[in-house]
């Protein structure tokens, strides 16, 4: 079917595309104006921005630790935001399907699970598979695995090393890598409760910065078209800008993505010995161009973390708020579940207010990603607000007035004009996600691109007008309609297929055999286990 | 090979799926018991949510009483691998389902291969027993035999209050037996691991072992293995829990999923005459069971005559066995896919659900 979206402001910064015009599709793919073509159907858009399908590149939507959230805290659904009236399981909690219609609602049409362990993968892939509308992604967590660390420790090839990522990344389905305080988990399962970048695993001798070398050079080298997704050390503590710092100094000129920034944003001044080191992190990111960051906002209200790195969420059970954790030594990682909300005291207005120093700091909208790592931050269902606090500094201005006045004086927030606009939030949320994840099919509005596509109609009210798509296109298909859902369909998860090496997989089924008594089919399985026609999306790697 | 009935008379299965819709379509309080794979488990919460059911599973006490460990408590777990690979102490928390005792076996006659423990001049792991009944005990390697660690005729619950309170150096009213050689292994112990149920366990009992877990974790490490009371009802908590955000025990009587597990609690439905349609989906074969006034029973099972007493009789074939299934393994402690060891043309469970289902008139797709 021809389709025309008539009359747009159109943001395309990709193709250098600003301003009024019609937008074509043709079944699944935006095509060019075809000559003296009529359209079976046309979309007026006057009033309307159109931009690509926005992409989250780091949203925890699926798998054993979100579901382990779910089952930990059954009174929590409210705090997961209003649902969509008469619709299928439209009154469910924090669920699958709900998560599929709220990212819809809001334009986004590709969302990537970052924290996959490679264990669950297939029930990752099964929980993703349950989210309507939108095609999502995972990264497959290495670097607390006893198969890696002890390669390290004996000195294994880089080449043995390729392999094994190889088929970590092809059996898992996955999209990339994420390594989650490298280490760390190893070592707490060995009663190490603190663990920074030079710190040593117990039992293997292997340090935590030679974890991500060795994983940020493997995924280099296999063409892996996302950087190494790291979770660095010491995530949340005082202090943990020298870490984030050290991190970013170790990138060393090859591409490397740090997740959730924010959590690492905070120094050691004040009489709480709490401050920002927003404004040095920025510096040290627009002055490292192969590093890429996302941040992590934090917004008010209760929200659950969920995280797979366990030693982080073990010291933070303390502080759970309802006062009930999850934490699981798992395989490799495992995780860590501890619900909490994030007040407007002190802490909480300065880990609020060091996101969004990180945000308008970063020089570089094509770096700095747009995320809360839901549901760590906040849950993904306060984007359109932070769009806002975005966008205009006087919502800033608003919300600082209700704020900790003590944790303001010690931020440069307040004194900060930067305004997103339309243009940069196209390039961080749609541009700049695609060509990191290595997505070329999206983020764009290029002639042959799929028709992903999110119109919004202008608005004073940013949250207002981002919050509820006027019209969304998943693959060509109308899926929402003035903030509604008006048609169901299934996504695909996207994933790498690199072929896996012979000689590593035999390798593979002695090491699950002698070790866990199993042998590797156990771990693996067939893509008709999704019971869904084309679960998967393949996407190329670099050559 | 008959493979449906409306009664006692052979039919289609469209037919049969069919009169189960309309029998579901004119319930006033369907309930759902479930003892099924992953996509069965799927395709009866979208059932569910389309014609106001109830659903649990079909042995729902035990599995509740795990998922209740975690929706009111939460808990320190640990995976099986790393169990088998990593735990030098082993500690048998009460009775386990038969299922486990392979494993127990498989622990007591390997040792662990990580982080390299001491395990004096025996080579093996420690192994402890709490609870009274060593009859029903797992069977160890090589005959050895498990360090019982009790309190007379006290509870499983009792005991384990004991032994936290002796750990923590307190006093208690009766001694734990063996305490001292437990004390030792666990001063001794790197990773020890706590072997648990809710087979057998009481919740509180859950509860107290969780807290000596806590407890240990102050200064060194230990942890929990679940081993769930069944595969397939932990199967269907997980499933459950990530369409609706609940695990089992939830309804859609009034249009939306409400986790309740008293009242949704099947079982206690089926007993109070609140239920007066009972969907039972279970590859095992159906016992008949007790008629109950009003309540017609709908039956999904491995079966080549109808059930007794049920109004459709739907012949399903075994996940893993007729067909190819994804089920909660507890081997792994998490889902796997599993082929068919002897494939048959009875259909899954899903496969007759989705049937029922597409009989069953609604405003909008189903979910999945």
């Amino acid at each position: 079917m021809l389709t025309k979206i008539a009359g747009g402001d159109i943001i395309d910064p990709v193709n250098g595309r600003l301003g009024k015009g019609d937008l074509w599709i043709s079944d699944d793919k935006i095509v060019a104006a075809p000559a003296g073509g009529a359209a079976e159907r046309t979309i007026d858009a006057a009033g309307c921005i159109v931009m690509a399908g926005a992409i989250d590149i780091h949203s925890h939507i699926g798998g054993g630790n979100v579901n382990t959230a779910r089952l930990l805290l059954p009174e929590q659904h409210a705090a997961h935001q209003a649902r969509p009236a008469t619709t299928p399981l439209s009154n469910a909690g924090w669920s699958t399907f709900q998560t599929g219609c709220l990212y819809a609602r809001m334009g986004f049409t590709t969302v990537v699970e970052p924290a996959m362990s490679p264990g669950a993968a297939l029930h990752t892939h099964l929980e993703l598979a349950d989210i309507p509308i939108i095609d999502k992604a995972t990264l497959a967590i290495l670097g607390n695995d006893d198969f890696l660390l002890s390669m390290i420790r004996d000195d294994a090839s880089s080449q043995m090393i390729e392999d094994y990522v190889a088929w970590t990344v092809a059996s898992t389905r996955a999209l990339g890598v994420k390594v989650i305080n490298a280490g760390a988990a190893a070592a707490f399962k060995e009663n190490v409760r603190t663990f920074s970048l030079d710190d040593v695993v117990p039992s293997y001798g292997v340090s935590s910065r030679k974890i991500v070398k060795t994983l940020q050079a493997a995924v280099d080298s296999l063409g892996v078209p996302h950087p190494l997704h790291v979770h660095c050390n010491n995530l949340g503590s005082p202090g943990s800008a020298d870490t984030a710092a050290a991190t970013i100094a170790a990138a060393e000129g090859l591409p490397l993505h740090l997740a959730h920034l924010q959590f690492y944003g905070y120094g050691t001044e004040g009489k709480r010995r709490f401050s920002s080191a927003a404004a040095r992190l920025a510096e040290l990111v627009n002055a490292t161009p192969e590093v890429t960051i996302d941040i992590g906002q934090v917004m008010f209200g209760q929200t659950v973390t969920v995280s797979s790195d366990v030693m982080r969420q073990f010291s933070a059970r303390g502080s759970a708020q309802p006062k009930k954790s999850v934490i699981h030594d798992g395989d490799g990682n495992g995780g860590g579940i501890v619900p909490y909300s994030y007040g407007k005291d002190f802490y909480g207005t300065m880990q609020w207010a060091i996101g969004l120093e990180l945000f308008l700091l970063i020089d570089d909208p094509w770096r700095v990603f747009f995320t809360t790592d839901h549901p760590n931050g906040a849950p993904f269902t306060v984007y359109p607000a932070l769009f806002e606090l975005l966008m205009t500094r006087e919502a800033r201005t608003e919300m600082i007035a209700g704020l900790s006045p003590s944790a303001m004086a010690l931020s440069t927030l307040a004194a900060i004009d930067r305004e997103y606009t339309f243009e940069e939030i196209a390039i961080m949320t749609r541009a700049a996600p695609a060509r990191l994840l290595g997505l070329t099919d999206r983020g764009h509005l290029g002639a042959g691109a799929t028709a992903d596509i999110a119109v919004y109609r202008r608005d004073q009210n940013i949250a207002k007008m981002l919050g509820q798509a006027a019209y969304v296109f998943k693959d060509g298909d109308l899926v929402v309609q003035d903030g509604e859902i008006t048609h169901y369909r299934w996504g695909k998860a996207l994933r790498l297929n690199p072929s896996p090496d012979k000689a590593m997989l035999r390798r593979l089924e002695d090491y699950h055999q002698q070790r866990y008594g199993l042998s590797l089919d156990w771990f693996d399985f067939p893509d008709t286990a999704i019971a869904r026609e084309q679960p998967f999306g393949e996407v190329a790697c670099r050559t | 090979m008959a493979v449906a009935w409306i009664g006692n008379r052979e039919t289609l299965v469209e037919r049969a799926a069919a009169h189960a819709a309309a029998l579901l379509g004119s319930s006033r309080c369907p309930v759902f018991s479930l003892d099924t794979d992953i996509h069965g488990t799927r395709a009866a919460i979208a059932l569910a949510e389309r014609v106001g059911a109830a659903y649990d599973h079909a042995d729902g006490a035990a599995v509740s009483r795990e998922a209740a460990l975690f929706t009111d408590k939460g808990a320190m777990t640990v995976a099986p691998g790393e169990a088998r690979r990593r735990a030098d102490v082993v500690v048998v928390v009460g009775e386990l389902p038969q299922i486990h005792h392979q494993f127990v076996g498989e622990l007591s006659a390997t040792v662990p291969d990580l982080s390299t423990p001491d395990l004096s001049a025996r080579n093996q792991r420690e192994i402890f027993l709490i609870g009274s009944n060593e009859m029903s005990a797992p069977r160890l390697s090589n005959g050895r035999i498990a360090t019982i660690l009790s309190c007379g005729e006290a509870s499983l619950g009792a005991t384990l209050a004991a032994l936290r309170a002796q750990w923590r150096g307190r006093q208690t009213s009766r001694p734990v037996s063996n305490f001292d050689d437990f004390a030792k292994a666990l001063e001794a112990a790197h990773f020890p691991v706590f072997l648990f149920s809710g087979d057998a366990t009481e919740g509180l009992a859950l509860e107290m072992l969780q807290g000596l877990v806590t407890d240990l974790n102050r200064k060194s490490r230990a942890s929990g293995l679940h081993l769930s009371a069944s595969e397939n009802g932990w199967g269907s908590a997980l499933a459950s829990t990530w369409m609706t955000g609940f695990p089992l025990r939830t309804g859609f009587a009034r249009g939306f999923p409400e986790f309740d597990p008293w009242r949704n609690d099947v079982a206690r439905m089926i007993a109070a005459g609140e239920a007066d349609l009972h969907l039972r989906i279970s590859s095992s074969i159906v016992q008949p069971q007790k008629k109950r006034n009003r309540m017609a029973l709908i039956a999904l099972a491995k079966t080549h005559e109808p059930v007794a007493g049920a109004a459709v009789t739907i012949a399903i074939g075994e996940a893993g066995v007729d067909h190819q299934a994804v089920v909660y393994s507890s081997r792994t402690g998490s889902l796997r896919s599993v082929d068919a060891r002897a494939a048959s043309e009875l259909p899954s469970a899903a496969t007759v659900i989705r049937l029922v289902a597409s009989h069953v008139s609604a405003e909008a797709a189903l979910p999945c």
